[in-house]
């Protein structure tokens, strides 16, 4: 009796169960066709790319060799740059901001409020009003086709600072304030306490400055000139219109530059998720 | 006393300074130097190491020259293109997030065995039948990764698919455009040997129908959107009759709602019949506001009542509009077309296609996004105890979506409406610049491309400086709108 009342609910609620799987996987897969043409094509030879055929007769894995001994292309260089540059503006980027955070967030001080306020307000403004004068800035400094003048604009932001002090407000004042009292220097609280407390809020941004700088292009774009100094995106502009023809070796190319991001995203993306909801939602 | 303020102060800033420093120097100073240049007339041809003018103070002249050149104007109306997707993208970002949030993880261990074995068993007969016909291995690809796919969500939930729903957005960039600009290659493309054979077959389907078919149809077409606008203005009454509604939102909606005859000649060589239809529909609507004028009067409080409700629905109807439009259009030149044979467009090298091209990419991009995971996060505050409660009052699923949830979403789609919009007012150069080069003949130019060009092309730094300062002022407007009416909106 049970057991069949069972099974009519489960026959009623199966159809249910599965319409928006079914839904959910024809979506997926929508999504991944264009990297799944992506890494099929990176395998095929050159005369086969054009074929209707996604499937490679052969499977040429020498083509991912193959992209770093391009003539003229410095893939390799290209891609130790993005990922050099990305690392220092995140480390960069992450301590001063840390740093600033904890000033607004747990010191009182006589401006803080104003200046504060001044932090809040950049954020508003497009980064585009920015690249005339830093790039005139950059000529002025020589720092024109150099990883410092990729680097340091970059490194200081208002946006990774507001993020990390409406963090820090959220962790109770009474642990550093016992911190305090049991004698702590006030960088004491801020390396002790504070900063493992505020580990989540630290690897969103993390991820946000990687993620930002590693895809940047406008920046990059104006600033390098020379090929060896070339980052990932700006490297493959050029490889697609230097000898974009070559479809399977640009296609191998592409899948390396996005591994990275995969990797990062899959790692990661507990902490991504949460970041963007909570910068959403708290607007 | 005063010592410690001051020692109190001396730590702050000691704490702020290195971050402080950067910002005064890369954030702070362009800024109030762009500024600044905007009002002068700096420009690399004039102003050199090798030709040393001194700057000149022009006033406003840069910004006037800016509004009468066509280029502004032009790469506006392209910027506004683009922006027509959103609506679409935002629409799509619900679905998808709306399929994330019913409950996924099967838990109970029975059933799950159940549809692993149904599953395995399924994927195994299509690869036998597969064989029997010898077709690429791609597509026992395809049916691995369907069947891996479905075990996974079986599994993990919402947590696989929104992983595979956010990877176009987390990884688009310069590689997933170039990757797209080779879909879109109109000889060798994936897209065009896909579509290429099911245009084939509509033409072996359309050549013996008689014309008069497809006229029927561009009737029909026209007969539903005369439907849709008689509903959209109707709700858009009844709202103001129901004191809902005030006279900001009143006529911001009629404005969205007109803006697709005006820019539809601008865009696209209309047909005399078309526009004739489409001006006449617009006069009826028109017409009835007029005419039915005493029943649009109300007594709402002030003129900002419901404002984003309105700006929502007359946006979407908008971008319903022109694809309305836009099918009746093609209805209209199908059978000259069928007369031509039917081929792809070549996509991103043809003036008419590349704006639509790009944004076909950009939904692929943006639905799995971050609007999708705010939706998702909206979507887990909706109280269910209010959708039961429409569930034993006998309400369908659509309307307990469009009565209990849709309403407790509002916030949140106004939100990421406007943060939609800012994005698109200044974007557009990176697509633009790996996919197409801005072409051709400047149709995918958006204004950010367009201060890149004068700025970084053309030398002309104060004239792009004062361009980038009206894209600002835009952009501070749409800002202080959604301050003045998302929090209120918030408080509805």
């Amino acid at each position: 009796m049970t057991n069949s009342l069972k099974s009519k609910k489960m026959s009623t609620k199966t159809p249910k169960i599965l319409m928006p799987h079914i839904l959910c996987v024809g979506l997926s897969l929508l999504f991944c066709l264009p990297f799944l043409w992506m890494v099929l094509t990176s395998l095929k030879s050159l005369e086969n790319v054009a074929s209707i055929d996604w499937w490679p007769e052969i499977f040429h894995w020498e083509n991912y060799k193959s992209v770093f001994t391009i003539e003229n292309l410095n893939y390799g260089r290209w891609y130790l740059n993005s990922l050099f540059i990305a690392f220092t503006v995140t480390f960069v980027q992450v301590f001063t901001s840390s740093l600033a955070a904890f000033a607004f967030s747990r010191l009182k001080w006589k401006w803080r409020d104003r200046i504060f306020l001044l932090y809040l307000s950049t954020m508003m403004v497009p980064g585009l009003i920015l690249m005339i004068p830093n790039f005139q800035m950059m000529i002025r400094l020589g720092l024109v086709d150099s990883y410092l003048g990729m680097i340091l604009p970059a490194s200081f932001s208002a946006f990774g600072t507001f993020l990390l002090r409406q963090f820090m407000m959220g962790i109770p004042t009474a642990l550093d304030e016992a911190a305090t009292i049991d004698g702590a220097s006030t960088w004491q609280v801020f390396w002790n306490v504070i900063l493992p407390l505020s580990r989540p809020g630290l690897i969103t941004l993390c991820i946000f400055t990687f993620m930002g700088n590693y895809n940047s292009f406008f920046w990059p774009l104006v600033m390098l000139k020379s090929d060896h100094q070339f980052t990932l995106p700006i490297g493959l502009l050029f490889f697609e219109s230097s000898q974009g023809q070559q479809t399977n070796l640009l296609m191998a190319a592409i899948t390396m530059a996005v591994v990275p991001m995969i990797v990062v995203f899959v790692t990661l993306q507990k902490h991504l998720v949460k970041g963007i909801q909570m910068g959403g939602v708290k607007g | 006393m005063i010592n410690k303020n001051k020692s109190d102060t001396l730590r702050g800033l000691a704490f702020l300074s290195p971050n402080i420093l950067g910002f005064l120097t890369f954030t702070i100073f362009p800024l109030a130097f762009s500024i600044v240049m905007a009002f002068s007339n700096w420009n690399l041809s004039l102003h050199n190491m090798f030709k040393e003018e001194s700057l000149q103070w022009i006033g406003f002249d840069n910004f006037a020259n800016l509004l009468n050149t066509d280029e502004f104007w032009k790469y506006l109306k392209n910027t506004l293109f683009f922006m027509m997707g959103i609506p679409l993208s935002i629409a799509g970002s619900l679905f998808a997030a709306m399929l994330l949030n019913s409950d996924l993880q099967v838990k109970d261990k029975k059933l799950r065995t159940h549809f692993i074995i149904v599953t395995l068993v399924i994927m195994g007969v299509s690869v036998a039948c597969i064989s029997g016909v010898d077709v690429s291995p791609f597509f026992y690809l395809i049916t691995l990764l369907i069947g891996l796919f479905f075990i996974g969500g079986l599994f993990g939930g919402i947590s696989v698919y929104r992983t595979l729903f956010y990877m176009p957005h987390f990884t688009a960039g310069v590689a997933t455009f170039i990757l797209w600009k080779k879909i879109f290659n109109p000889e060798t493309g994936p897209l065009t040997q896909f579509l290429q054979p099911i245009l084939n077959g509509i033409h072996s389907v359309a050549e013996p129908l008689p014309d008069s078919v497809f006229y029927f149809l561009m009737g029909l077409t026209y007969l539903f959107l005369g439907f849709v606008l008689y509903k959209g203005v109707n709700i858009i009454r009844k709202w103001r009759e129901d004191e809902e509604l005030g006279l900001g939102g009143l006529v911001l909606s009629f404005v969205f709602l007109s803006i697709p005859i005006f820019c539809i000649p601008s865009w696209i060589q209309w047909s005399n019949l078309g526009t004739a239809l489409t001006i006449a529909l617009f006069l009826i609507v028109f017409g009835s506001l007029l005419i039915g004028w005493n029943s649009f009067k109300t007594d709402a409080k002030s003129w900002d009542d419901g404002l984003g409700n309105a700006v929502m629905l007359s946006m979407g109807l908008m971008v319903l509009e022109f694809v309305l439009l836009g099918f009746g259009e093609l209805m209209y030149n199908f059978p000259e077309m069928v007369a031509q044979g039917l081929n792809t467009p070549n996509w991103l090298t043809e003036y008419h296609w590349a704006k639509p091209s790009i944004m076909f990419m950009g939904f692929w991009a943006s639905i799995g996004s971050n609007q999708m995971l705010l939706f998702l996060a909206a979507l887990s505050a909706v109280s269910p105890e209010l959708t039961e409660a429409a569930e034993i009052d006998g309400a369908n699923n659509f309307q307990k979506f469009w009565n209990v949830t849709w309403p407790q979403l509002a916030p949140v789609t106004f939100f990421i409406m406007i943060m939609a919009v800012i994005h698109g007012m200044q974007g557009g150069f990176e697509v633009a610049k790996a996919m197409t080069n801005g072409g051709p003949a400047g149709a995918t130019t958006t204004l950010e491309y367009y201060v890149y060009e004068e700025g970084f092309g053309g030398g002309r730094l104060a004239y792009a400086s004062a361009l980038s300062w009206i894209l600002f002022c835009i952009i501070f407007a749409i800002t202080l709108f959604q301050w003045r009416f998302g929090n209120r909106y918030v408080n509805d």
